[in-house]
């Protein structure tokens, strides 16, 4: 009996030091899956129906495919076994335990600016916060050369620069803004266009960029090309919400970030980030002359807009006609009306004053048409149908074409080759258009790089 | 190496029980055919020829209605020779007739299931819902049912019935004002139960939320109403082949009765014979014993075609004494379930009432031309009357009979030289027993609703909801395919169509479809 009590009390005292120390952990915990979440490490380290942070999500570049890694405490297929060290030098330098490059797209350009505060929190939520899952991701199969992964040494000798120091005489808040969007929202990712060697180009902070067929549009203060002329307010319904009635709505990309981490965040950190970018140095765009989302459309009578078909059964069969109002009137204007003004709650909403459809690229408006869009927000979620199965290529330039007439930018001219171009992923940059024949010649280009950039920094450490 | 057979399985039909069959092979590794009779439409392109229509609320009026690949709506294509003229809603396209539905999607109570046993008329099932219930829920995942977790929905106002494994994967919509209001007015010893629906009301793989555009028929313009088409696409994208504009005309049976090839013909002129391991007859509760007779297979029973049931109705319209607003919203939203379960079977077949909301302006508006309402009358009648109608459909419990049948006709044909349909159909006494009970409660909702009747007797009605014509049961002696769905005659032929269905009840019967075609495809992916 007594062995038995003295056993139990061990017992007791054991339960109670766990328990107290998972509640010492708590707020750290707390603070750490907060963070995961404004870094939307979600997004890409869980695939579609699979569990949290397991990985198997392929990020589409334009290199390829990589697939994101398990990043739960696995011990054998996870980060079980990172020190805090390698934990803070995976997400700072883009480096693995056992010491092979990450891609960069992992965006550990935009993370190494993250404390040493937050990456002991977010270190301590992968290790306790997350459950691990027993279970390999596929391998990542990049082509040669990008299989290579020494490679991205010297990439990272050219472009992994020291973290920004913060701006000069700018407040609290302005600092924090540009902490969450620079580093962890790492917002540049899509929004600032790649040089030839796919890392951000300076000179284009935030200017906007294509990113896998869509087009991150252009969020600097600029009045004309970005959103000079959004309030704070609305920055922070758009951030949250990915809608902004009169604007325009997120889609791809920035409807994942909407759905995944922004409409987590605290409504200080929503506000940090609006007046941050209300900062941004404006970067103006010369094919632009107004605003993206002052298209006000051009009203048609109502009479011919929709005539009276042929009733002959092939008729009624046959789906290969390319006349955009058609297509607009059969396939959109049961949501989107036929005026292209949406529904009066605009929860469809208007396809003129949309920023979709009257950018300096018509891309987000033929992807939104091939994929749709898919955005939860903490009130509703939105879903518009993909129509890459319904139409062919020819089909979807004639109804772009017809919507930017009628409600956009009418100086926009979508070709059947764009719609190709972005059913197989968008643009291609020039470093894959010359692979193969520049694949050797780019890797040397790289290698030589990386040695110059080596003897510089070892002179440096001598002298 | 290359197979001996063009396919591991064979589906005949594109509609939602075929590819939902389809797609759960091939997305379990099994190479698939899928043949379809109709074509490929796109959704856009339906809705484009239902807005340019000048004929609303002709159902099919949108669709193709090929010399080819005819549906009930070509004059002639069904020959009644009975007192009531069969003439469901059919479909001939990928997705089959899913693209006009009401989305309804009950399943079937314990005891509908064992009808006889119980009250001692009809049939039984041969299999259990216990035994089926793992493939319900499937189906109302594969279709995204909106359902109420917490409804009695055998109609006595008790507790959550029938069990369920699963709770339903989207909850039910708001309810409509016109529900509310009958509801409050006519429900106090009436229940009304929430319908399980396919109108998903939040998106569902790929599609949208329903946003009441109150069209279900002829066509959805957004595809929040599940469609066939879904999963036929979702079986193409496993890597099944969909071979459309193929109408099958014939089973070949081999030496050892097993089924070998499926012989098909294309308005093209092609004439092919395609072989496969087994074989799914997925292509509508008429056609599918049609092609069982004109092949001469699985008649040993000499049932195919027989025990014909559809849920024959009848409806009530009549004004109300305060605007209801119907029309606003889905287009149905539950019912009346008081005699959907009860001793009175023994008597009478069971009931369901559903109040139907379609937007009634087109009806409002031909009946008052009809009476010579002119401007600017007629206007300000349109809005009264719109506002304020009332449209019960009713539908009844068949019981199967041998002399209710489908066959081929004898000498009709349709532009490939296959022969079209004929039917037999009478509706019974134990229906009739039941019009009466149901004629009395009509009385009591009208008088209730302070109504003013413009039709209570409608005669009988077409509910489309096709059940018994490949019977299922325990005896190959008086049944088509056995509780696997399985053809007695031939154990590589399976009929993945609400035909097999013994015993009607009062509900729609496509998720019990769905359910069963699941069940099948499991059955013959553990075989191959």
């Amino acid at each position: 009996m007594k062995t038995l009590g003295f056993g139990f009390l061990l017992l007791l005292a054991g339960a109670s030091l766990v328990a107290q120390a998972a509640d010492g952990n708590r707020p750290l915990l707390e603070r750490g899956r907060y963070l995961a979440l404004l870094a939307d490490c979600q997004a890409c380290h869980s695939a579609p129906g699979g569990q949290p942070f397991a990985g198997g999500y392929e990020i589409h570049t334009p290199m390829g495919p990589i697939v994101a890694s398990n990043i739960t405490p696995s011990l054998k297929y996870g980060i079980g076994s990172y020190s805090e060290a390698q934990f803070g030098a995976a997400l700072r330098q883009g480096k693995r335990a056992d010491g092979a490059n990450l891609y960069p797209a992992m965006p550990y350009t935009a993370y190494r600016g993250i404390t040493d505060e937050d990456i002991h929190a977010l270190y301590a939520y992968f290790r306790q916060g997350v459950a691990p899952v027993e279970q390999a991701v596929p391998p990542t199969p990049l082509p040669f050369p990008f299989n290579w992964r020494p490679l991205m040494s010297a990439w990272n000798g050219l472009f992994l620069g020291p973290t920004v120091p913060p701006t000069e005489g700018a407040g609290k808040r302005l600092d924090q803004g540009r902490y969450l969007v620079d580093v962890l929202g790492h917002c540049g990712t899509c929004h600032t266009p790649r040089n030839a060697l796919m890392a951000e180009s300076d000179g284009s902070y935030l200017g906007g960029s294509a990113v896998a067929g869509w087009y991150a549009p252009n969020i600097t203060s600029d009045l004309v090309s970005g959103i000079g002329t959004w309030s704070e307010d609305d920055l922070v319904h758009y951030l949250r919400t990915g809608h902004l009635e009169g604007k325009g709505q997120a889609a791809g990309g920035m409807a994942e970030a909407v759905s995944e981490s922004l409409r987590h965040l605290d409504e200080g950190d929503l506000r940090a980030m609006a007046s941050y970018l209300r900062t941004v140095p404006p970067i103006h765009d010369p094919r632009q002359s107004v605003q993206r989302s002052t298209f006000a459309g051009r009203p048609q009578p109502p009479t011919g807009l929709e005539p009276l078909l042929d009733r002959h059964p092939e008729s009624l069969a046959s789906s290969d006609v390319l006349d955009g109002s058609r297509l607009y009137n059969a396939a959109c204007a049961s949501c989107h009306q036929i005026d292209g003004a949406g529904t009066a709650n605009q929860f469809y909403p208007s396809l003129t004053h949309n920023s979709a459809t009257g950018d300096v690229q018509a891309d987000s408006l033929v992807m939104a048409i091939l994929q749709g869009v898919q955005r939860s927000t903490n009130s509703y979620r939105v879903a518009m149908p993909a129509f890459a199965d319904q139409l062919d290529d020819g089909q979807v330039a004639a109804l772009g074409n017809y919507v930017l007439q009628r409600f956009g930018n009418p100086a926009l001219r979508i070709s059947v080759e764009d719609v190709a171009e972005s059913r197989a992923g968008g643009v291609q940059p020039l470093l894959i258009k010359a692979l193969p024949y520049g694949a050797m010649l780019l890797m040397l280009v790289l290698l030589l790089a990386g040695g110059a950039l080596g003897r510089h920094l070892w002179r440096g450490r001598s002298a | 190496m290359a197979s001996e057979y063009d396919a591991d399985v064979i589906v005949v039909g594109s509609g939602a029980l075929g590819s939902n069959a389809a797609f759960e092979l091939a997305r379990q590794g099994r190479s698939v055919i899928i043949l379809e009779a109709g074509e490929h439409i796109p959704r856009w392109k339906i809705v484009e020829n239902f807005r340019t229509s000048p004929r609303k609320d002709n159902f099919n009026d949108p669709y193709p209605n090929q010399p080819w690949a005819m549906t009930s709506f070509t004059p002639g294509y069904i020959d009644n020779t009975g007192s009531f003229d069969l003439l469901p809603g059919m479909l001939k396209l990928v997705g089959g007739t899913t693209w006009h539905w009401g989305g309804a999607t009950w399943r079937y109570l314990p005891n509908d299931m064992k009808l006889n046993s119980v009250y001692g008329v009809g049939r039984d099932w041969p299999i259990g819902y216990d035994e089926l219930e793992p493939w319900y829920v499937r189906a109302e995942y594969a279709l995204g049912v909106a359902g109420s977790d917490t409804d009695d929905q055998s109609g006595q106002g008790g507790a959550a019935f029938p069990p369920r494994s699963r709770p339903y994967p989207v909850p039910p919509e708001a309810d409509t004002y016109y529900f509310q209001r009958l509801r409050d007015r006519i429900g106090s010893d009436y229940h009304f139960i929430h319908e399980p629906n396919a109108r998903t009301n939040q998106p569902w793989d790929g599609r949208p939320a329903c946003s009441g555009n109150n069209n279900c028929m002829p066509v959805c313009p957004i595809g929040a109403l599940y469609c066939g088409e879904v999963h036929a696409r979702h079986a193409v994208e496993a890597g099944a082949r969909l071979l459309t504009n193929a109408t099958a005309y014939r089973l070949e049976t081999g030496p050892d009765k097993r089924i070998v090839a499926v012989h098909y013909r294309s308005s093209r002129g092609d004439d092919v014979r395609l072989t496969a391991r087994y074989f799914v007859i997925a292509a509508h509760g008429l056609e599918t014993p049609k092609l069982l007779l004109l092949s001469e297979v699985a008649n040993s029973s000499d049932q195919v075609g027989r025990n014909l049931m559809d849920h024959s109705g009848i409806g009530l319209q009549f004004l109300a004494d305060e605007p209801l607003w119907p029309g606003r919203g889905q287009i149905q939203q539950g019912g009346i379930f008081n005699w959907r379960d009860g001793e009175f079977r023994r008597r009478h077949a069971a009931i369901k009432h559903t109040p139907t909301n379609k937007v009634p302006n087109e009806a409002v508006t031909r009946r008052l031309l009809q009476a010579g309402v002119t401007s600017p009358e007629l206007d300000r009648r349109i809005r009264h009357d719109s506002a304020r109608w009332v449209d019960i459909s009713t539908v009844f419990e068949m019981l199967p009979h041998a002399g209710n049948r489908v066959g081929f006709h004898p000498h009709r044909k349709d532009a490939l030289g296959i022969p079209t349909l004929r039917v037999n159909y009478d509706v019974d006494d134990y229906v009739k027993a039941a019009r009466e009970v149901a004629l009395a409660d009509y009385r009591v909702f009208v008088q209730r609703m302070g109504g003013e009747v413009v039709t209570d007797d409608t005669g009988w009605q077409n509910r489309d909801h096709l059940m018994g014509s490949v019977i299922m049961g325990h005896d190959p002696k008086d049944s088509v395919v056995n509780g696997e769905c399985r053809c007695w005659d031939h154990s590589n032929l399976f009929l993945a169509t609400t035909g097999v269905i013994p015993a009607a009840g009062v509900i729609n019967p496509t998720l019990t479809g769905v359910a069963l075609s699941l069940r099948i495809a499991d059955t013959i992916a553990r075989e191959i």
